[in-house]
This record gives C-alpha cells, structure tokens and sequence, in this order.
C-alpha cells in the first residue's frame, strides 16, 4: 500500500523537525500510540492500538528514525505484529521552507497482512489518511500553538 | 405405477430436513468430553520460521494443549498428492500437516490449540508468539516461471510442479505454418474461490483402548479419506471409521484431505479424546482450496472457408504452494484431453506448465480442467468467425463432429461414446429464435443499444472412469463404485452405496433407480451412504460420476436381485425359469399374469426362507461393482444474451438458454436444478468471481464482501432444454449433468460480451468482466481507432 500525503505548518523547518522526531510528542500524536521507548540509535519500541473496520488489535514493534538531517529529511522504518496482523513500513519524510512556514512532504509505502488486510483492506488506506491528518494536525497544534 | 417413476421428477428426499434445519452436519455432532481445535495459520505468504513461543497459550484458560510442526514430526506424515502424473517430470513438494520450518501461503497451519471450548481455543491462538522472517512472494503462475523469481521449494527448480504434454493427429508445425487463417489470444482464467455453504469441518474420536478413531468430516469421499488418512496418521484401515454426515455443498473444495483433518486426528489421538475442528468463514477462503489459476496462450489454424486444420495452446497452471490431493490432474488429463471439444480437429498440441507460487493450494473446481478447455475452444472459434466474417453458428457447424451413436475418436486420445453436436445447436437456436435475437441486435445496434450473443457449445468428459485408465494417468485409486442393495422381509429396501453425495439428490435418483429396476415404489428405498463401516467402497462423488458410475453399479445389483427373485418366482408358481417374465414389479408365467408374484412376495420368501429352490441362498441381497468401460460424454449448446451500457460498463445479462444432453434423465427436475446451479457458477466465472492477491501474497477477496458471489437478482430465468443420446456402454445410457452448465456457461456469456462490444473494437478484456474492465476495453478501443 503506498501513501503520499503534504502538511503545512505555520513554523520554521527546525521547530517541525525537532518536534517531529521527539519521541515523546509522536507517541502523545500518534493515534492509538501509549508511548516510544527508547532502545538507542533513534530506534524505539512502540505499542499502538490500530484498528481498520471491525478488525482493532495492539501492534507491537519497533520504530527507526535514520538518515536524519536536521531539518530537512529523514526516514522513518516501522515494523509491527499484533494479534490481527502485521505492518512493516518505511516513509520519507522531506521538510520545505517557505517563508515562516513549513510544508512536510511524506512518501510511504507499507505492507501489511494477516486479517488486517484480508478483512480491512478496502479501508485501509482511507484509515492511514485518517490516522495521519490526526497526527499531523495534532503536531501542528504543538508546534505552531507553543511560542518558542 | 411406481417404476414409471423412473424418469420422473419427483421431490428430492432430501429437502424436508435441509430447509427445516434438521440435518446433521459435522460441527452439528456433539460428543461427551469433546474437546475444540484452533488453527494457527500464516499472516505472511512466505517466511521463514524463526521461532514460534506457545507458553503463554499453553498457560491460557482451558487450554488442554499446543503442538507444532515440531510435535507432529514422525506422527502425521505429510498431506499426500494422490495423482501422479506421468511423464511430466512432476516434483511433489512436502506438504507438512504444520508448517516445519517455512510457510508459503497466507493460511499454512504453524500451530494447533487444544481447548475445552471453541472460545478458548480460537482466544488462545492470539497468545502465540511467532517470529517470522519474510521471504520475497510470487503469485502468479507466469511470473513463478521467470527467472529470478522467489523460489517455494529447495529441491524444486524454477518453482515448476509439472511439464506434461499431449500431442495429437497430424504436424502441429504445418497445420499452422499452411494455414490461410491464425487467431490467437491470452486467456486469464482467474483464481475461483469454491463457497460451499457449510465450511470445512473435522471431529476426529479416537479410543485408546480399542485403537479405533471415528472421523466425521465434511468431504465428497469418505472411503479416500480413509485410505489416505490410513497412511498419513498412521490408524489402521480396519480401525478407521470416515463418516461425511450431511454435507453441505463441496464443488470439488471437498474431494483433498487437508492437512487441518489430520491435524486434528493427531490431537485426538494425541488427548485420547474427541477434537472438533470446523473453520470460520474467513479460514475458508485461504485455507479450502481454489480453483482455475491458468494463463492460456492459445491459438487456432483454419482454412479460409473456416475449417479449423490446428489448435495450439500454452498453459501455466497456477498450483498454489503445494499439490493438493487431486491437483495435477486438473489443468492436464481432465483439460488437454478435451481440447477437440465438438469438433473434428485434426492436429492438437498443448504444453501445460504447473507451478507451485504463494497461493492457497488448487484443486477441482466444478467442470475442472473441461471449463477451461471449453473456453479456450469456444474463444477461438468466436475468433475464427470474427476473423473470417462468419456467424459463429456457421463455423461451429463447418467443423462439428458429425452424429455419431457408438464412439467417436479425437486426435487427443479419447474416444467419445455419443452425440449429435448439430441437434443439441439446431434446438437452441430453435428454442433461442436465434435469427430472431439476430435482427432485434442489429435493430438496437441502429438505436445506439448494444446487445451481444454468445454461443458455447460443449462436450465434457465425466463419469470418471475406467480403473485401468486411472491407473495409466497416475490417479493413485481406483474409479469403480459399488453397491448393496438388501430386501428386508416387509420388501422395504436399504442401498448401501459407495458414493457420497452431498446435496445433488443421490438419495431420490438411486432410489428412482431401484424403483426402474424392481418395481418397488421409491417410497420403499432408504439410501445408506458416507459412512466407511455402513457401505462398500466407493471412491466418491466428483467429475459427475455419482450417477454416472455408482448408478450403474445399483442397477447391475438390482438385476442381480431380478435374476435370483425369478428363480424363487418361478419355484414358488411351479414354473420353469425361462418360462418367466417380469413385468413392474411382478413375476409370472408366461400368457398368464394373473397368476403372479411380486417382488414383496419373493422378498418375503427369501428372508424367511421356508420354501426356497434347491441350491439357492437365502436372503435377497446382491452387490455389484461397476467399473465403467469407458467415460461418458455430455454435451450441450448454450446461448447467452446480454446487453451492455457503453456509459458505465455495466453487463445486464438478458436471457439464458441452454440444451443440455445427458442421455436419459433420472429425475430432469434434478437434472434442471443441476443444469442452473452450474450455469450459475460459470456466469459468476465470466462476470463476477476473482480471487485476488497482492504481489505480497495477501489474499485480498478473504470475505464475502470482497468476493463476488452470483446473486439471484443478478440474473435472468434461465430456459433449460434437453435432447437425449444415451450412452453405448452404460446399462442405464445415462451421462452425467453436475458439472455441464458451468462447463459450458463462462464461454457463452464471455462471447456474448465481446459480441457485443464488436462495434467498438474491443479485442480481449479479462475475466470478470467487471463494469470497470468493459468500460476501460471501451475507453482503449476508442483510443486505438
């Protein structure tokens, strides 16, 4: 399943980028997500409840942010398993300047099975565009509600 | 009278207790101290197992216990393929019960719970952990093929299952190379998913202190699920007892023995205690096999006049991971054998490749093999008349296989018994008005409406078949079927039969038999059947053979019965025996039937024995065993009409008619409600039905929702016809019928369709003919001109 998406903020690259790769203001966006623990190396454990049509379960995995450079891209690598099925993804992230805003590019691409995706497929990515615009508006309210 | 029933359409026996709830099937049977399996199966549709932790489930609330393949190793063998293909260089890969060390399709079982309630059981498979490490996936059977494709099994090069060949009549080369006229085209028959009604179910009850184990379970043959269980979990077949209670439906999804019943033997044997297992919905559709799964290469040679000199054809044949019990044979013998279809066709070649990719395992699916090959020989013929500017009534009948009443050889080996290809077309378009439907085409063509004809006319092999022919094509059983047929002193009569029907009306039509045969009111039979301990051998209900075979071998015992009811008649009305006749039911001699006995009389005699002729047994009871000479061959023509809207693509499907030929019916309100069920099935095929997959192997038509079953308000009232061509060699001359609509029917709506869409210059679109994929073939013909 592939996913594009473009998110503007009404703030400085720097400040999108800082709060987008601190654990704690992700695991406190991130539908679903009770918390990111850190494992070293921007590498983190996750438990996230998901939840596609009638099929909701807990997803535990790992979360990797790498090729960090500040405040311009990074990757994100996501890879989980719960009782309902498995997700393993990767996203690039591309952070734009214009002016005093900021525009967030993210290109994703995911796999994804067991009965997530034989029950949930059809609503899947109408789901990973919901779980993201909550995210992002969210983060927008951190960043941009918060004087530096 | 009541032999005159023979041949009637009298109520199926068996409705009253399947609409009013009350038969038995097998997760209806309950037992003291029965415990309820819980299938682990595989997210991913291929990796590697890294380890699996089953402590927490084992800890679990009524769990009684967990094993994995670890547990299994040296005690179930793995699920056996039962067809050995010859001379196809055919590599069988080990189909673990559970999955050792590597799973290859969504659905391939890891692990098995135990547990004091179905709840329990299915609660406790969310506690395994299991640590996969995914493996690259490939579905489609072309592409399992390439090079550089993920490979499924070590030892098995290039994921290749089978080569087989079949060559016949003249220089395949030359028929093409002389030719004035080649079509050709690429065919996906798509990946069908079998939804028989009842999901597949298991109850296996072992006694440790006798060894015996009872299994009930939901198949089309009890007597091979036996033999085969026999061999794998190691029960001896004299203790083994395969009991298919009320099944409900199987379409060819219930003929392998799946790894989940000898799983669940295992456990029960295991526990010393009964285990159920009986599958949800959504295990269903990865774990029951499918169907179809080929990409057809194929192409045809004709004269300019439109005599067909050549067909040619490739197929790669999508196998899934494994090779399910009967699966080789389907896209080779019961396909490329059938590639003459109707017609003379002097030089056939076909290379058929079976590959093994990340897919749920395929098996039989109604017509199985002979749809395919009827699509590709009514696809071509279509082509030809398109190409040469023909009718496609003009060409079917410039290369009919004329009439013929006692075998007919095609150049791929086979020899039909009987047909008259042209009089099964002549009714249809008769019946059709096909001139008719002709004009009212061209006249809506003149209003912007556009409505197409499809024709299919078919001949299928069935009636499987000859043991010695089995034996030749690697079928690893034999195809007899054998019967029992006991008169009880009242002159009621029980048939212990090895057939297992499952919902085709075996239970009136064998009892029509007798009734034909004796005299004896239907009313009077009660048909046995299912049960391993309770009937003779029979290899089970499957390439429409119940009738065609188990009813031949119930008509040969009732004879004997005849035979043997004379001589005591004719002792009882002191008469010699060649002076008797036998009329309905009652015996007598010659001139006089006033004085006479009837077959209640004799029976009575018989079993009480008092006044019986010298050297002749008590009792009246016979058995038979009929293994048939040859197969049998039904045909029939089909005419689909259809209109399409141009704007969104969208198929109506406006009349069906179809004549069907199945020699003498038994019952022909039976035969009718074969004939729909199976025209159902394949216009599902053509319009609606695709399983599909993503390039990861995700099976993403896993319910109801996503698969598109036929519905009634999807289609017309379909006109059923028949003309009747017995068959030379079967006592009865009966053909068989369960399969011939869905033979039959995906080619006549297909062509219909592309009839159609001729002005707009479509060429070949793809099964199921969606509203999207019309209208897209629209949008690129348009395009293109």
């Amino acid at each position: 399943m592939d996913f594009k998406g473009r998110y503007n903020f009404d703030a400085s690259p720097d400040r999108v980028f800082d709060a987008m790769t601190n654990p704690r203001t992700v695991a406190a966006c991130l539908p679903g997500c009770d918390a990111l623990e850190p494992l070293g190396d921007n590498r983190y454990q996750a438990t996230m409840m998901i939840g596609v049509a009638a099929i909701k379960g807990r997803f535990k995995g790992t979360v990797e942010l790498r090729d960090l450079e500040r405040p311009v891209s990074y990757t994100l690598r996501v890879a989980g398993k719960g009782t309902v099925g498995f997700a393993k993804g990767q996203a690039r992230i591309e952070i734009g300047e214009s002016g005093s805003s900021s525009s967030v590019a993210v290109i994703a691409k995911a796999q994804v099975g067991g009965p997530v995706a034989r029950v949930g497929q059809r609503l899947l990515a109408g789901t990973t565009k919901m779980v993201a615009d909550k995210f992002f508006a969210c983060l927008r309210q951190k960043v941009e509600g918060v004087p530096p | 009278m009541s032999a005159s029933t023979f041949g009637s359409g009298i109520r199926r026996r068996e409705d009253p207790r399947l609409i009013t709830g009350s038969a038995s099937y097998t997760d209806d049977i309950v037992l003291p101290g029965m415990l309820h399996a819980a299938m682990l199966r595989s997210p991913y549709a291929h990796a590697r197992i890294e380890s699996i932790d089953t402590a927490a489930a084992a800890a679990a609330s009524g769990v009684v216990a967990v094993y994995t393949g670890t547990d299994t190793e040296g005690e179930i063998a793995p699920a056996p393929c039962a067809w050995l293909l010859p001379d196809s260089g055919l590599k069988i890969a080990d189909y673990h019960c559970i999955a050792k060390d590597t799973v290859r399709y969504v659905g391939d079982i890891v692990a098995v719970v135990v547990a004091e309630s179905r709840y329990e059981a299915y609660d406790a498979l969310d506690l395994i952990e299991v640590d996969y490490d995914p493996l690259d996936a490939v579905v489609e059977p072309k592409q399992s093929a390439a090079e550089g494709a993920p490979q499924l099994h070590d030892e098995i090069e290039g994921n290749q299952a089978f080569h087989w060949t079949v060559t016949g009549g003249g220089d395949i080369g030359e028929a093409f190379e002389n030719a004035d006229v080649v079509v050709k085209e690429t065919i996906v028959q798509q990946r069908l998913i079998p939804n028989a009604m009842e999901t597949r179910a298991a109850l296996a009850s072992y006694t440790p202190a006798t060894g015996e184990l009872t299994l009930w379970n939901t198949t089309q043959n009890p007597h091979i699920v036996r033999f085969l269980c026999s061999l794998v979990a190691g029960v001896p077949e004299d203790r083994l007892r395969v009991i298919a209670p009320e099944v409900g439906g199987g379409f060819g999804s219930k003929i392998a023995v799946y790894p989940a019943d000898f799983v669940t033997v295992f456990c029960s044997k295991k526990l010393g205690a009964p285990v159920k297992w009986a599958e949800t919905r959504s295990e269903n559709y990865q774990a029951t096999t499918h169907g179809r799964d080929h990409v057809q290469e194929i192409e045809l040679a004709a004269t300019k006049d439109g005599k067909i000199v050549g067909l040619r054809a490739t197929v790669w044949a999508g196998m899934g991971a494994y090779l399910s019990t009967a699966a080789p044979g389907i896209p080779t013998i019961l396909h490329g054998l059938m590639l003459s279809g109707v017609y003379d066709i002097p030089a056939i070649h076909e290379d058929v490749y079976g590959l093994y990719t990340n897919t749920t395992p395929v098996e039989a699916y109604r017509g199985a093999g002979r749809p395919e090959a009827t699509f590709m020989v009514e696809r071509l013929v279509d082509l030809l008349a398109a190409e040469i500017g023909l009718d496609p009534v003009e060409v079917r009948r410039r290369n009919f296989i004329p009439k013929f009443d006692d075998g007919h050889d095609v150049v791929t080996g086979l020899t039909y018994d009987s047909g008259n290809y042209d009089g099964a077309l002549a009714k249809l378009l008769d019946k059709a008005g096909y001139d008719q439907l002709r004009a009212e085409q061209a006249a809506a063509r003149e209003q912007g409406r556009h409505i197409g004809l499809g024709l299919s006319t078919y001949v299928e092999i069935c009636g499987l078949g000859p043991s010695q022919v089995a034996g030749a094509i690697g079928f690893q059983g034999g195809l007899w079927e054998s019967a029992i047929l006991r008169f009880h002193p009242s002159g009621k009569v029980h048939v212990m039969i090895g057939a297992s029907p499952h919902g085709q009306g075996e239970e009136t039509t064998f009892a029509q038999i007798v009734a034909g045969e004796l005299g004896v009111s239907p009313d009077d039979v009660k048909v046995i059947h299912g049960d391993t301990d309770n009937t003779p051998m029979g290899w089970g209900t499957y390439g429409s053979r119940t009738t065609a075979v188990g009813g031949a071998a119930l008509a040969l015992a009732a004879r004997k019965i005849r035979d043997k009811a004379k001589v005591i008649a004719a002792h009882l009305l002191e008469a010699a025996v060649e002076d008797m006749e036998y009329d309905d039911g009652k015996f007598f001699v010659k001139g006089s039937p006033d004085s006479s006995k009837t077959i209640q009389d004799i029976a009575l005699m018989a079993n009480v024995a008092w006044n019986m002729p010298e050297g002749v047994e008590a009792g009246l009871e016979a058995t038979s065993f009929y293994d048939p000479p040859n197969f049998v061959f039904p045909y029939g023509a089909h005419l689909a009409v259809v209109e399409i809207d141009p704007e969104t693509g969208h198929v109506t499907l406006v009349r069906y008619v179809a004549v069907d030929d199945c020699g003498p019916q038994i019952n022909p309100v039976i035969v009718e409600g074969q004939v729909h069920g199976g025209i159902v099935q394949g216009i599902g095929q053509a319009l609606w039905e695709e399983g599909v997959y993503d390039e990861d192997g995700q099976l993403l038509t896993g319910t109801m929702l996503d698969y598109a079953l036929p519905r009634a308000d999807r289609l017309p009232n379909i006109e059923v016809h028949s003309t009747v061509t017995p068959s030379p060699h079967h006592p009865l001359g009966v053909k068989g019928i369960g399969e011939a609509g869905t033979i039959a029917s995906t080619a006549a709506v297909y062509n219909a369709v592309i009839d159609a869409l001729q002005p707009f210059g479509v060429e070949g679109v793809n099964m199921p003919l969606t509203p999207e994929r019309v209208w897209r073939s629209i949008q690129e013909a348009q395009g293109r001109n």
